[in-house]
């Protein structure tokens, strides 16, 4: 168990320094001129050269990519070109909200989807499993952006029962709560059907494996079998489908965040991508990187918990 | 059951809002303002957007002030001021009773150091212009202050009641540095600095102190303990937070909302009707096709400048008929006969004449040359649709228009360049001679002058007019510089974008103003009901 | 597939699992469409997705009016008031900007699985026929995967500025390793057959080998994914565009058009509804007809 940890945590690393290096590869093609952005549009060209200066970017491209590193392990991912806020403040201010946003919307929408697959797969071929394939293939299929415009138009303007301006206050507050129940509609929605699908699958795969076969052959019920023997088996292709699926999870987080005015790291990577804010921009993409791979890693950890086959491996 | 749930969540929303007020004795929840867009920072002299102006007037206090008609300058922190005959030297008496938010009573010698802090040219401020040609800036006593210029500048009054000139305290600037105004501020506004959170929202409370309000306000003390500024990117978001009583104020409100806003009970619209902050299209006039004045002239005339504006702000704006804003102080009438009118097939004509035949697309061609041309803009909620209009309107003549918006903290950068043919512009302003010497002086190119137009006749007469000490004389020249530029079709000028000021019930004694966007201005007057 | 040698190219079992079985039992084609045929909701969405295809390729003849125009006295006009369907914030009718907008929507989609499924495709099977290769090729698919399409769609749109070729470009580099994993995953199972073993022995070409045994094989379980990353595409460009990247005006695209018309939905919800819902349509007619394909192409869901 601690070996396969290990294992995975050691191959983790060369990933890890890729996106690392594509993170700041990418942002020195950017064709815009950091040290002009923070000198502004009246500036002379000496005081661009001296900002340049100062921030590191007249040194070669390998030297910048190691002063990088090196800040960065030391926890200095340096400050916003734009108000000189230091990134690490600005993720930190902004990680929690997306965490909160991500929880909230996943804490419903994995056990719905779950639900829905599992009785989907019990009633194999019903209506009832047509109906919700069907709902799941719709949920897929539904751009996330109109989920979120069309919950407040409903919840905000047709009968304006629920606050949608962004966040409220803590997720264990009443009035956070509030705040996040449109946002977290939206982005859960659009995963609901994924974990639907997968879970009806892989729970009709283990209903025909040879286990399953024994213990409906020792006279258990139905429902039995169904919860001790497939579910267990089944959440483990889930786990990996919600590891799988968590940029997918990004991407809906950035444009809900924007309908919603969330102050999550998605807006945050939004507008300083979009101002050639550099080192916001590199500090927001590396934090969502690893926010991957950590959340791929534990679902490998997980994995090898749920599924004792693995472990050999 | 509904109705029941709503009531209880519009409280427990209300009280939601509040996130970083102290939950200590307090009745009212914080007055909250909306709006779409936050700026770069909250230093008068480093920051030029509305987003900034809008808030330095509620934290700090400027000399002089101008009243609702946009055109009289009233007192401020100074009690009242004379000009030298000659137009060089003026002298201010200043307030004996003002203190800054931290309590510490406003000295002759902090507005000696804001003013020259925004005035020097090492410090490298992007509105240092505005304060002219200073010679000195000094104390005379401790409540005398001598603002003594090189020649004499007829806009400097309207100037010092810009943010831009705001007094600020010499201690917390240098304690902060570079951080001025983004971790923290000191001034003697009606209202302090509590907390900003970039892109989010700025918190603000009552300056206990305030008292010196200027006489525009029927009560010189602010009565509202804490106001949040908050930022909705959506305006849909914006518009129903302020429908659904989730908000207090606004003055960003979508146009094609202020119908609907106007039929809820209790809301207030109202119109800011000397309101001046008006859109344009700027050639370059060096670039291949944008100088040859027979295009430009073209697209005077192939734009149907009133359908823009009526589509674009729903009923809810004007069309420009002229160069500048009639409105504005020594606008020259004649000029808005001079301006072409809406006619497409003149314009056909005159590209015909100029040798612009159609090409093989439909697209007008000159020795080789296609009409076409580029224009940069910051991507806002109106420059979009205006753009879009225009490119259809210019396709029918022949003229190829291509469109590059930019997001606002890059679009300043970008509009700095000479990558673009023409440009557009929003801008606020109260005189002829502030505007156009702001965008017309030679010495202003690339930026703001970014048509770079440089011509010694202009300049001449730019010059006469700032430093006219005789209202008669400045009228002349600046009439004869709009002239001009109408004529040589420098400027598409393209609507007056109006001020509406939205408010719910909650509020009683909002006044719209406007100056440079700041819709609320000082925030006095403004009440809670509960 | 040892999953030991690579901790985040593990099999997302349950879907390489059924994918890779497919390749195993060749189906005969006519057996396929049969059963596709005889499925409903199958037959439905193949309608739509032919509907929407002619509606693209013929915009030009079926448009009631110049996309390009506009008619500003008009503006906002609800469906029925002018035209059948309305008129978008520029007084263009909406049927015209809905079959342009289509057309630019399809093309996109079209250009990035294309573009993105050849790569991928090429990296897959170098991967799975010269294990050597594997490891760094799958580790740099894995590199790749860790930024979400979004991202790849926010740097590139930085650097080529926004457009429609920003967003072709990032959903093609965001395709790459999906459909590089499935061709490995696939092609490792058709490597273990017997006749590939063949077909070495009797000393032919790799190339050979690989376009003539192993890419047929692997055929089926290409084309399920490339029906389904096709609606994942389209719905990945309007995100793209609802934040400002996409395709600029006055060019019509679905996903730009909806994000554009968003500023009205309030008042006139059909400018943003209506592409909105063609999205929708199109996106659940490729899912559909995905899932339609791999079922009859999956023996062991024929059950």
């Amino acid at each position: 168990m601690l070996r396969h940890t290990l294992q995975r945590l050691l191959l983790v690393l060369p990933v890890l320094f890729g996106v690392l290096l594509i993170g700041f590869l990418l942002m020195q093609v950017v064709p815009t001129d950091p040290a002009q952005v923070r000198a502004g549009p009246t500036a002379t060209q000496d005081v661009v050269q001296a900002i340049r200066e100062e921030l590191g970017l007249n040194q070669p491209l390998w030297k910048q990519f190691f002063i990088y590193i090196g800040r960065l392990a030391q926890g200095d991912l340096g400050v916003s070109i734009i108000n000189n806020v230091p990134v690490t403040q600005e993720l930190g201010n902004t990680i929690g909200p997306t965490l909160e946003l991500m929880v909230a919307s996943l804490i419903w929408a994995i056990p719905l989807g779950m639900l829905l697959g599992t009785i989907g797969a019990y009633y194999r071929g019903s209506l009832i499993d047509r109906a919700i394939m069907a709902v799941s293939v719709g949920g897929v299929s539904l751009p996330v952006f109109f989920l979120g415009l069309g919950l407040i138009w409903l919840f905000g303007f047709k009968y304006p029962i629920l606050p949608f301006t962004g966040r409220t206050g803590p997720l264990w507050t009443w009035e956070g709560l509030q705040g996040v129940i449109l946002p977290a509609l939206t982005l859960g929605g659009v995963f609901v059907g994924p974990v639907a699908r997968m879970t009806r699958t892989s729970v009709l795969d283990e209903l025909g494996a040879d286990h399953v076969r024994t213990a409906r052959a020792k006279g258990l019920g139905e429902s039995k079998v169904v919860l001790r023997h497939t579910l267990r088996n089944a959440l483990v292709p889930v786990v990996t489908l919600i590891g799988l699926q968590i940029g997918f999870l990004l991407g809906g987080a950035v444009v809900t965040e924007t309908v919603f005015s969330w102050p999550g790291i998605g807006r945050l990577a939004v507008g300083a991508i979009l101002s050639s804010d550099l080192p916001m921009a590199q500090g927001t993409i590396i934090v969502l990187s690893l926010g991957f791979i950590l959340v791929n890693l534990t679902v490998d950890v997980l994995y090898a918990v749920l599924d004792p086959r693995v472990r050999g491996a | 059951m509904i109705k029941r749930y709503a009531l209880l969540l519009a409280g427990a929303a209300g009280a939601a809002l509040a996130p970083t007020m102290p939950a200590m004795a307090q009745q009212k929840a914080p007055l909250s303002i909306l709006r779409v867009i936050d700026a770069d920072n909250y230093d008068p002299i480093r920051s030029t957007a509305t987003a900034a102006a809008e808030v330095m007037y509620m934290m700090a206090d400027t000399l002089v002030t101008v009243d609702f008609d946009m055109k009289t300058i009233k007192p401020g922190l100074a009690e009242n001021w004379s000009v030298s005959p000659d137009g060089m030297t003026y002298t201010f008496k200043l307030r004996k009773d003002v203190k800054f938010c931290d309590g510490r009573p406003m000295t002759i010698d902090d507005v000696v150091y804001s003013l020259k802090r925004w005035t020097d040219p090492a410090n490298k401020s992007p509105v240092s212009f505005r304060g002219g040609p200073v010679k000195d800036i000094r104390a005379d006593g401790d409540s005398t202050l001598i603002y003594e210029l090189k020649e004499p500048y007829s806009d400097l009054l309207f100037q010092l009641a810009l943010s831009f000139a705001s007094v600020v305290d010499k201690n917390t600037v240098e304690k902060l540095g570079q951080n001025f105004g983004v971790q923290g501020f000191n001034g003697t506004g009606p209202y302090c600095w509590v907390k900003w959170t970039p892109r989010q929202e700025l918190v603000l409370k009552k300056n206990p102190y305030y008292s010196w309000g200027p006489p525009i306000y029927k009560d010189p003390k602010p009565q509202i303990e804490d106001i949040v500024w908050k930022v909705i990117p959506e305006s849909n978001t914006l518009m129903a937070a302020i429908q659904a009583k989730q908000a207090d104020v606004t003055y960003y409100m979508p146009y094609i909302a202020l119908d609907t806003m106007q039929r809820i009970p209790g809301m207030t619209v109202q119109r800011q009707e000397n309101y001046i902050y008006d859109i344009f299209m700027g050639f370059k006039v060096d670039k291949p096709v944008s100088k040859d004045p027979a295009i430009r002239e073209a697209v005077n005339m192939a734009v149907d400048k009133q359908a823009i504006a009526k589509a674009i702000f729903f009923g809810k704006g004007t069309a420009l008929p002229s160069l500048l804003n009639p409105a504005v102080l020594d606008y020259d009438k004649d000029t808005a006969a001079k301006m072409p009118k809406h006619d497409p097939a003149g314009a056909i004509k005159v590209l015909e004449a100029a040798g612009w035949k159609p090409g093989a697309d439909g697209i007008r061609e000159k020795d080789g040359q296609r009409a076409t041309f580029t224009v940069y803009g910051i991507r806002n909620d109106v420059n979009p649709r205006i753009s879009e209009a225009m490119q259809a309107d210019l396709r029918k003549v022949g003229i190829d228009l291509k469109i590059q918006l930019w997001d606002a903290t890059v679009a300043w950068g970008k509009l700095a360049t000479q990558e673009f043919d023409a440009f557009y512009m929003s801008y606020p302003y109260v005189t002829a001679t502030e505007a156009l010497n702001l965008y017309f002086a030679s010495r202003q190119v690339p930026t703001p002058n970014r048509m770079n137009w440089k011509d010694p006749k202009t300049d001449e007469l730019l010059k006469a007019a700032a430093t006219a000490t005789d209202e008669k004389v400045r009228k002349e020249a600046i009439g004869t510089v709009q002239m001009q530029l109408t004529d040589a079709n420098v400027w598409v000028p393209l609507a007056s974008q109006p001020l509406w000021v939205v408010a719910g019930d909650r509020l009683e004694g909002v006044r719209a103003h406007g100056i440079y966007g700041a819709g609320l201005y000082k925030g006095l007057d403004i009440k809670l009901k509960r | 597939m040892s999953s030991a040698t690579n901790p985040l190219s593990r099999p997302p079992k349950a879907v390489e699992a059924a994918l890779s079985t497919v390749a195993v039992t060749p189906v005969r084609r006519k057996t396929v469409l049969r059963m596709l045929l005889s499925d409903v909701g199958a037959c439905l969405a193949l309608a739509l997705v032919v509907l929407a295809v002619l509606g693209a390729v013929f915009a030009p003849w079926l448009a009631p009016t110049d996309p390009y125009g506009n008619d500003l006295a008009n503006t906002l006009k609800a469906p029925g008031e002018v035209g059948l369907l309305g008129t978008d914030g520029q007084g263009r009718d909406m049927i015209t900007r809905l079959l342009f907008g289509l057309r630019t929507t399809l093309l996109m989609g079209l250009a990035s699985v294309m573009v993105g499924c050849s790569i991928g495709g090429i990296i897959g099977f170098a991967a799975a026929y010269y294990p050597r290769l594997s490891g760094l090729l799958m580790r740099l698919m894995d590199i790749l995967l860790s930024f979400p399409a979004i991202l790849f769609g926010l740097a590139i749109a930085a650097i080529f500025g926004p457009g429609l070729l920003a967003v072709i470009i990032a959903l093609a580099i965001a395709t790459v390793p999906l459909m590089a994993r499935v061709v490995r995953g696939s092609a490792l199972v058709v490597l273990q057959q017997g006749y590939i073993e063949a077909a070495r022995s009797l000393g032919l070409t790799d190339l050979h080998i690989i376009l003539r045994y192993v890419l047929p094989n692997c055929l089926s379980a290409m084309f399920v994914f490339i029906t389904l990353r096709f609606g994942q595409v389209i719905l990945l460009g309007a995100a793209l565009s609802f934040l400002g990247l996409g395709a600029q005006p006055p060019t019509a695209e679905l996903g730009a058009m909806a994000a554009d018309g968003r500023n009205f939905l309030f008042f006139a919800p059909h400018v943003s509804v209506l592409p909105s819902l063609v999205i929708f349509a199109v996106v659940l007619a490729f899912n559909l007809l995905g899932d339609a394909l791999r079922d009859a192409l999956d023996p062991k869901l024929r059950r």
